[in-house]
């Protein structure tokens, strides 16, 4: 299940975290929401992500 | 999960700030030009509760400006309970406009959590 998680503290401050994309897809689900919140402050990439990003040429590699 | 992003307000949608006083019930934003201490402002204000001034949102420069001396006019924590149901109400209209669904929470810091969940056919647009 692909599910985008908000967290908003008490002085209107989010946090915004997605789950359960793969690599760069993620940053593609929760774009609309963070242009549309304000201006974004901090960004962590998880290494969910970065385990994705690097299989990726790995596969491209046997394939050819 | 893959990457989390912080976020830091900004008051844009005069719809969004309605529905969030509504969520509060505050008095409706009305788009005027209201005194402040120090000269006027110009935006939706809003009437927070025991605040001296109003509260003026600029949504097209994104901007807000109040006079609340340092919380001695104002007590702080309406504002910011403000933008919290801002980004509440802003969230879930985007997330409707997306044809997502939203599942609201309220944590025991205070903190608000939305859920949402990405329909079919949404997740590479």
């Amino acid at each position: 299940m692909q599910t985008i998680e908000i967290i908003i503290s008490t002085d209107g401050q989010s946090r915004i975290e997605t789950r359960g994309f793969t690599g760069s897809r993620c940053r593609d689900a929760s774009r609309f929401l963070e242009s549309a919140l304000g201006t974004v402050s901090s960004e962590q990439l998880t290494a969910e992500y970065h385990q994705t990003v690097q299989q990726q040429p790995n596969e491209l590699r046997e394939e050819n | 999960m893959s990457h989390i992003v912080t976020i830091q307000t900004e008051v844009r949608d005069a719809e969004a700030l309605g529905l969030a006083c509504r969520r509060l019930e505050l008095g409706e934003p009305v788009h005027e030009t209201v005194p402040l201490f120090s000269g006027e402002a110009t935006g939706y204000a809003v009437r927070l509760p025991d605040w001296r001034y109003p509260v003026v949102f600029d949504v097209e420069q994104r901007q807000v400006r109040y006079d609340n001396f340092e919380g001695r006019w104002g007590e702080p924590t309406h504002l910011n309970r403000l933008l919290q149901s801002y980004s509440v109400e802003k969230c879930r209209l985007e997330a409707r406009r997306k044809g997502h669904s939203v599942l609201e929470n309220r944590l025991s810091d205070g903190s608000i959590k939305l859920t949402i969940q990405i329909g079919e056919g949404h997740a590479n647009h």
